[in-house]
């Protein structure tokens, strides 16, 4: 089990829960509560610097999820309204900025054990998948161009542009071009 | 609840949805009925795949065999744990979709070299049931490649290499590996062409990556056939049953085979229904297995096991596999497509063959950065762009040809697995010659990496494994060298099939599922053709 002693947070985010999916049946999302967890995704993108300008063109992918984790079994309600509290208590802790940095990168919760606090349940069941979703849906596409190469076009899960190959999906094979930077 | 058919089906994975549609579309009315072991798994479903997406977790790989349901004896371990998807579509539901022609000398093996078998047909007996397969599972492919000959283009144009391609494509060329004397106009020096893979997808592909469950049903699944057959009004005596482990073939004479038997895995209850013609699709595991448990007092051993076949010559792919890493990735390099787009055949030609032909590919998955990762675990962006333009890995695979031992044997063991079916036991073992050849062929793809400018960091042959096994119950000319004849029924029946990668008598070196199609199609042209006559 994950016994993280957190270094962030207060009562609620520390709090002791079981592991498994936090009960919600029935319960579903109010408005407020999805314009509560788009902040949270939002911050990802601002903490990363991955979204091209802002992430509002990842956002009907983003609540087509949100959708169907919700109106599916197993339900997220009660893991996305348990975020909520968290981002709460942290905001209220460390101010706005600081909230999102310690969550993102100073919460030490040990992402590939069974979640057991509140803090650990928001990072592993909300954030993680939040991160996952939000690379998948565009976030990818801000690495590769450091160096001058060429922006990435596709990734795992990536749903983009027309079915037709008239315009290239991905970074293609061209020998004439291909590889300049390697040499 | 119906009991008599005309055609009973065992699997339902691409071969029994190919049977069922080709008799279907024939005769409308043709009664069919298919059993399988497994579950009904929803495909195209949203939920599923964004738990793919978020939490990697797909929705079928419960039906995989585990480790204590079939395991392996021999010199070296066989993998039957992860590799077949039991239920409703069978392994389409995980399959990658590619989907190459076997070779003209794969059919002529044992004559080409004196190993393992030969089909009792030819490549020029299936070419036109290739062209049918391709079309019906909208295979992308290169029309200006020559690999292997073919009469018709392919339904759907191929992938482009990727950028990340560019490296392997320069070191094959400078090692001749793309172009190269093959057999196709033998004395004319032909150069074999090949590079771009054919993958069965239908075309509202959208290049998600995400094959191992397509959001969209852009990636081929025999479920979404056997979907639309069920809900075509014309077929009202067309019928699928889930959760129907067939465990007995019976008879009624040595010749003829009159029903099986089956359990209602929901309620536990055994029926058995009669059939005109039976046809087993069920994979080259179950398919040996279900044969050598129908005993009777014309078959002791077993339906087609008069001559200890039935189980034997087991044919596996193995994997060669060779890694190599760049200092830097200035390109920022991922697999964008992960699938693979770049591949040779230069190694599977008949001049190969008695040594092992292998068919090369570059790896799917690399270059490549897990992103999300790095971000899950709290790096930041400057940490992150360290390691994206930092060391690169590159890994170069090829399927290695294996051809049929007596020795290697399939067979149920004692109890049943999850699904109602009897547990398996893998016999199989390498030879010290067969090891020396698979990795004389690893020096070749190390060649190619070293060309590269890459620094090897891994290089080996991989375990066998039941991906893609062939030969268990294998076609041939008569009882005393095989299991079935050249149209795939059992000898000295009348009326029981096989149509499973089993009848095949060799692996070739590229994936089975599109000559399995093939093979499907033939299979409903000579039964309606039987009919008319």
């Amino acid at each position: 089990m994950n016994e993280e002693v957190t270094s962030i947070g207060g009562s609620v985010c520390n709090e002791k829960l079981s592991a498994g999916l936090i009960f919600a049946e029935g319960q579903n999302l109010t408005h407020q509560n999805k314009e509560a967890l788009w902040e949270i995704f939002e911050a990802i993108g601002f903490s990363w610097s991955n979204t091209i300008y802002n992430s509002n063109n990842q956002r009907s992918s983003w609540y087509e999820m949100l959708k169907a984790k919700t109106e599916n079994a197993p339900n997220y309600t009660g893991e996305y309204v348990n975020a909520i509290y968290v981002i709460d208590e942290l905001k209220a802790m460390y101010g706005k900025e600081d909230a999102y940095k310690k969550l993102f990168f100073e919460s030490n919760i040990d992402n590939s054990a069974p979640p057991t606090t509140r803090l650990a349940h928001c990072k592993v069941y909300v954030v993680n998948e939040f991160i996952r979703m939000q690379i998948t849906a565009g976030g990818f596409k801000s690495w590769g161009t450091k160096y001058g190469g060429e922006q990435a076009k596709n990734y795992h899960g990536f749903l983009g542009g027309t079915r037709y190959n008239r315009i290239s999906k991905v970074r293609a094979y061209n020998p004439d071009s291909n590889n300049l930077k390697n040499e | 609840m119906k009991n008599q058919f005309d055609y009973i089906i065992v699997g339902g994975g691409v071969a029994a949805a190919t049977i069922a549609k080709g008799l279907l579309e024939h005769k409308h009315d043709t009664s069919i009925l298919i059993l399988e072991a497994g579950p009904e798994i929803i495909a195209k479903d949203r939920r599923f795949w964004w738990d793919y997406i978020t939490r990697g977790e797909r929705p079928y790989t419960f039906t995989y065999d585990q480790k204590f349901e079939a395991n392996s004896t021999g010199n070296i371990d066989y993998q039957t744990d992860g590799v077949r998807v039991k239920a409703y579509g069978g392994s389409t539901m995980h399959w990658g979709a590619w989907s190459l022609r076997f070779r003209p000398e794969d059919f002529n093996l044992f004559t080409n070299t004196g190993e393992g078998a030969d089909w009792p047909i030819n490549y020029e007996d299936l070419e036109t049931y290739y062209n049918d397969a391709e079309a019906y599972l909208s295979v992308c492919g290169d029309d200006s490649a020559n690999w292997v000959p073919r009469s018709k283009p392919y339904p759907v144009p191929p992938f482009e290499w990727t950028a990340a391609d560019g490296e392997m494509i320069k070191a094959w060329e400078q090692l001749d590996v793309v172009y190269q004397d093959g057999d196709i106009n033998p004395g004319k020096k032909s150069k074999i062409k090949s590079g771009k893979m054919p993958v069965a997808r239908y075309r509202k592909c959208m290049t998600t990556g995400t094959c191992k469950y397509c959001p969209i049903g852009g990636r081929f699944n025999a479920q979404y056939v056997l979907d639309d057959l069920k809900e075509d009004s014309r077929f009202i005596n067309f019928e699928v049953r889930v959760n129907s482990p067939v465990h007995k073939v019976n008879t009624s004479s040595k010749s003829k085979i009159e029903s099986v038997t089956y359990t209602d895995n929901i309620n536990g209850k055994e029926h058995t229904i009669t059939g005109d013609t039976i046809i087993l699709a069920s994979g080259a595991y179950n398919v040996p297995k279900l044969l050598r448990a129908s005993k009777n007092e014309f078959w002791e051993n077993g339906i087609g096991n008069d001559y200890d076949l039935v189980g034997r010559f087991v044919v596996s792919h193995s994997m060669l596999n060779v890694v190599g890493k760049a200092q830097s990735n200035p390109n920022g390099w991922f697999q964008e497509y992960d699938f693979p787009t770049l591949m040779s055949h230069s190694y599977n030609t008949k001049e190969h063959q008695k040594k092992g032909k292998i068919f090369m590919f570059k790896n799917r998955t690399t270059p490549n950065v897990d992103i999300a990762q790095l971000m899950i675990d709290g790096k930041t962006r400057e940490e992150i762009d360290e390691i994206v333009y930092g060391e690169m890995t590159v890994n170069i695979q090829a399927f290695l040809e294996e051809k049929g031992k007596h020795s290697n044997r399939l067979e149920a063991k004692p109890g049943k697995d999850r699904f109602g079916l009897p547990q398996t036991t893998v016999h199989f073992s390498r030879t010290e010659e067969e090891m020396k050849n698979a990795n004389d062929r690893l020096k070749l793809l190390e060649q190619i990496i070293e060309k590269m400018g890459l620094e090897i960091i891994s290089s080996r042959v991989d375990k066998p494994g039941g991906h893609h096994t062939t030969g268990t119950a294998r076609m041939g000319t008569s009882p005393e060298n095989s299991v079935a004849d050249k149209f795939m029924k059992v000898h000295d029946t009348d009326n029981l099939y096989i149509c499973s990668n089993a009848a095949f008598p060799t692996g070739s070196a590229v994936n089975p599922t599109l000559t399995l199609t093939a093979m499907a199609f033939r299979l409903v042209d000579h039964f309606i053709k039987k009919k008319q006559n």
